[in-house]
């Protein structure tokens, strides 16, 4: 089952070994079955438009019979310029088209970015702010896992997994639109902290979501845990190896399903997760349902954090915004009263700040891997490099090395396994 | 079908033989963000063993950044990557600056951000290239570097030596227009895009709505 | 027959049988799934538990452009992508809607570089715009009731004066609507 590819090397000299071999001995297609021009494989186009992708990828496939030879994703029909736009407008202006790389959990990449602008100018959020940044972003990384088990568990078949992960994902939703206005593009996160004040009501809102989930997140595993179907689609498929998993720099459940102890959260601390407790789920085979069961675990770990966060930060009142910054917005009752803020505000927003020359690298446990941002600055209001590595596009590149010797069926799988989202992948 | 109930493990069952963090002195973790630079493991290393590879060493916040020539970029990154202590074992990212409003030679910076999962530090390295030079591909070492090179040689035109498959990736096969990240090249590109719709009347025009860096 | 003539006798139905048919053609409007972008995840939204668009309006969408008769392009168009766009609405049988959703499908949205297409009516003739970034599913659904008037109109002028002219008043209406868009 040679591939033809030349950019599948396995990082050991140990032949590949099909983990789908059957017990009966490897797969094969008899002799008899070859196409006109005596050609056995077949080259299949899992298109731009298809309902499994996930977005518009496409996938081309080099098939012998049912077994999938080599697959060749091509992407770059959301590639929309974000890092080119990056050069083209001022730091505090750049939030919203971080949103829009994932959107399914807009404002963790809101906080990586944020972080990174942070590191470069030095400047440190209050500590209330660092809690509220960590209930969001964990709140966030549960709307996201709640996507991709919706649409990983519709693409398998279980399709009424689908309605029952938007609906909880809908109670996020309102809970980040109670906060910020907006349910999916958020701009939550500002350099410095938050500008406006936490509204009234919030934390009962979200006390009632974590009143909520956790039963329903039990009705999740009660569906698909022990499901024979479910484990007959994904155990066993798309196993990684842990040396695989390091060499192709795959990051997150990718890497945590096959045993590597990595999260930047306990790694590379950042915010107060080195204040709160919780563990990090690893998975042993690497296979799909490992990586189906560290992402639900995850889940869980993200409602102790919240539960925690919202104990510590729902009776503090100190500020929520860094002051005294040249690189932080002016409180907004300052802008309408005082004239120094007022000032400052006008030359903020109009003409933007100038952060020191050098360069910053921050990255975070998005929900899919490690999200970095690298921003070079040359002294001047504008990024003079704005790049944004994203989890799903490294962890993509693994596709090839799960699909050889996959069968047609679990391409969709692996797919939706490494959990993708094309804004992410493309930028 | 085997028995799964002890997939999920915590990391006090069972830890990874890759993320032991080593206890000999003159490693220690601290020493990676100690003030002065020439302590750096890495940076101590390197001079040791590449002594003219290593044009310039950079501290800015708590990160490390050396400027390598890229003809031995493979070779440090092996280095790297194979020292017991050091371990740089993980690649975080692969990318490149356009140097071109901020010096004259050489025009780009390929940049690497490392990553020891064992010491859990970071590093990044940087290779001065000019246009039409080539850097050694570093896939031999990590399969991630594959798309990520190829993801550079489509935004700059910086060609990776010993790819297997240097192609365009984001941009569609056939795009004719150039490399998009250079400094040169405007935001909203060369040409215009041909109007598919015959239907339409009324053709749209693009205003300027940015005034700078555009 | 009589009894429902004398009722609706200012209104656009003549016959049961006419009204069934309306009904059923406006409310099953099929969609291909068509996702790309953000504003993908907002029409998933929408046609999930909280805001249900697929059974409340009888609106199920489809895989295959063959399928469907409304086309939603919810999300950015990129160069890389418009030939499929293009290529996948050439697909569809008529008579047939498109939706452009959210800024990016209307006129490119916050993304005015090099690789994307400044809204989807360069390359597929448009009946509805919805704004937002993305739209909430309610616009959504504001879009689309209004889709519905369209296709009431579609299917009384076809009742009355018969297919071509239908057609025709069908693509006068469209350009109507484009170019109300123009910048």
């Amino acid at each position: 089952m040679a591939t033809t590819s030349s950019d599948i090397t396995a990082p050991s000299d140990a032949p590949f070994v099909n983990p789908n071999a059957s017990p009966t001995g490897t797969l094969t297609v008899s002799d008899e079955r070859m196409l006109d021009n005596g050609d056995r494989l077949m080259t299949l186009n899992m298109g731009p438009q298809h309902p499994s992708t996930h977005g518009v990828m496409r996938v081309l496939l080099k098939l012998d019979g049912e077994i999938v030879v080599d697959c060749d994703p091509v992407i770059g029909y959301l590639h929309r310029g974000t890092e080119k736009l990056g050069e083209a407008h001022r730091y505090a202006q750049l939030t919203p088209w971080t949103d829009r790389t994932d959107y399914v959990a807009a404002p963790l990449n809101n906080l990586a970015y944020i972080l990174t602008v942070e590191k470069l100018c030095n400047v440190e959020a209050p500590e209330r702010a660092q809690y509220w940044r960590v209930i969001m972003a964990e709140l966030s990384r549960i709307a996201s896992h709640l996507v991709w088990l919706g649409t990983h568990a519709l693409d398998i078949g279980a399709l009424s997994m689908s309605l029952y992960c938007f609906r909880e994902r809908e109670l996020i939703l309102d809970i980040f639109e109670s906060f910020c206005g907006a349910r999916l593009t958020t701009n939550m996160m500002e350099i410095g902290g938050f500008s406006r004040p936490i509204p009234d009501g919030l934390v009962a809102q979200i006390r009632n979501f974590l009143r909520i989930f956790p039963q329903r997140q039990r009705e999740y595993t009660t569906l698909l845990d022990a499901n024979p179907i479910w484990m007959t689609r994904t155990k066993g498929v798309g196993i990684i190896s842990p040396e695989a998993a390091i060499s192709y720099s795959l990051t997150g459940a990718c890497l945590r399903g096959s045993g590597i102890n990595y999260d930047v959260r306990k790694a590379t601390p950042y915010l107060v997760y080195d204040r709160l407790e919780f563990e990090v789920p690893l998975g042993q085979h690497g296979d799909t349902y490992d990586r189906y069961l560290v992402r639900q675990e995850e889940m869980r770990q993200s409602i102790r954090l919240i539960t925690q966060a919202l104990d510590h930060v729902e009776h503090m009142d100190t500020p929520l915004m860094a002051y005294e910054s040249a690189y932080v917005i002016p409180p907004h009752k300052g802008t309408m009263t005082t004239a120094e803020d007022m000032q400052r505000h006008f030359v903020w927003t109009i003409k933007g700040f100038n952060p020191p020359v050098g360069e910053a690298w921050c990255s975070i446990e998005h929900s899919k891997g490690e999200m970095g941002y690298y921003l070079v600055s040359d002294g001047g209001p504008l990024p003079y490099r704005f790049r944004i590595r994203t989890p799903d596009f490294v962890n993509l590149s693994v596709l090839p090395h799960m699909a050889q010797g996959a069968m047609l069926a679990d391409m969709v799988a692996l797919i939706g396994t490494i959990d993708i989202v094309l804004g992410s992948v493309d930028r | 079908m085997s028995d799964h109930d002890d997939t999920i493990q915590t990391p006090e069952n069972e830890t990874h033989s890759l993320v032991e963090t080593p206890e000999e002195l003159g490693w220690e973790r601290t020493l990676y963000t100690d003030p002065d630079v020439a302590k750096h493991p890495a940076v101590r290393e390197l001079r040791r063993v590449f002594p003219h590879d290593i044009l310039e060493v950079i501290r800015f916040r708590d990160e490390t950044t050396i400027h390598v020539t890229p003809a031995k970029l493979r070779e440090i990154c092996f280095f790297l990557r194979d020292h017991r202590e050091i371990a740089f074992n993980f690649l975080t990212d692969l990318t490149a600056v356009d140097m071109l409003k901020l010096r004259t030679a050489p025009r780009f910076d390929v940049v690497v951000q490392l990553y020891s999962l064992p010491n859990r530090v970071r590093l990044r390295l940087k290779a001065g290239v000019n246009d039409g030079q080539s850097v050694p591909s570093l896939v031999p070492i990590w399969n991630g570097a594959n798309w990520l090179e190829r993801e550079t040689f489509d935004m700059f035109g910086i060609l990776f030596e010993g790819h297997p498959n240097l192609r365009r990736m984001l941009l569609p096969d056939d795009w004719d227009e150039g490399h998009p990240l250079r400094k040169d090249y405007p935001l909203r590109g060369w040409k215009e895009f041909p109007v598919y719709n015959t239907e339409r009347t009324v053709p749209r025009s693009r205003t300027r709505w940015t005034g700078r860096g555009v | 027959m009589g009894l429902i003539d004398d009722r609706f006798e200012k209104n656009v139905f003549v016959t049961s049988l006419d009204f069934l048919f309306n009904w059923g053609r406006r409310s099953s409007l099929w969609w291909l799934q068509f996702g790309l972008a953000c504003c993908a995840i907002e029409m998933i939204g929408a046609s999930m538990s909280r805001w249900d668009l697929a059974e409340r309006f009888g609106m199920l969408y489809r895989a295959s452009p063959r399928q469907a008769d409304l086309m939603i392009v919810a999300g950015t168009v990129t160069k890389k992508m418009a030939p499929i766009v293009r290529t996948l609405y050439d697909q569809m049988p008529e008579p047939k809607w498109v939706v452009s959703m959210g800024s990016c499908a209307n006129v490119g949205g916050p993304y005015d570089t090099y690789a994307v297409v400044q809204g989807v009516d360069q390359v597929v003739p448009v009946d509805i715009y919805v704004p937002g970034c993305p739209p909430t599913p309610e616009s959504l659904y504001y879009g689309i009731l209004q889709l519905q008037n369209k296709v009431i109109k579609y299917e009384t002028m076809a009742k009355k004066h018969g297919i071509e002219a239908a057609e025709a008043e069908r693509q006068a209406d469209r350009l109507e609507t484009m170019a109300g868009m123009r910048a």
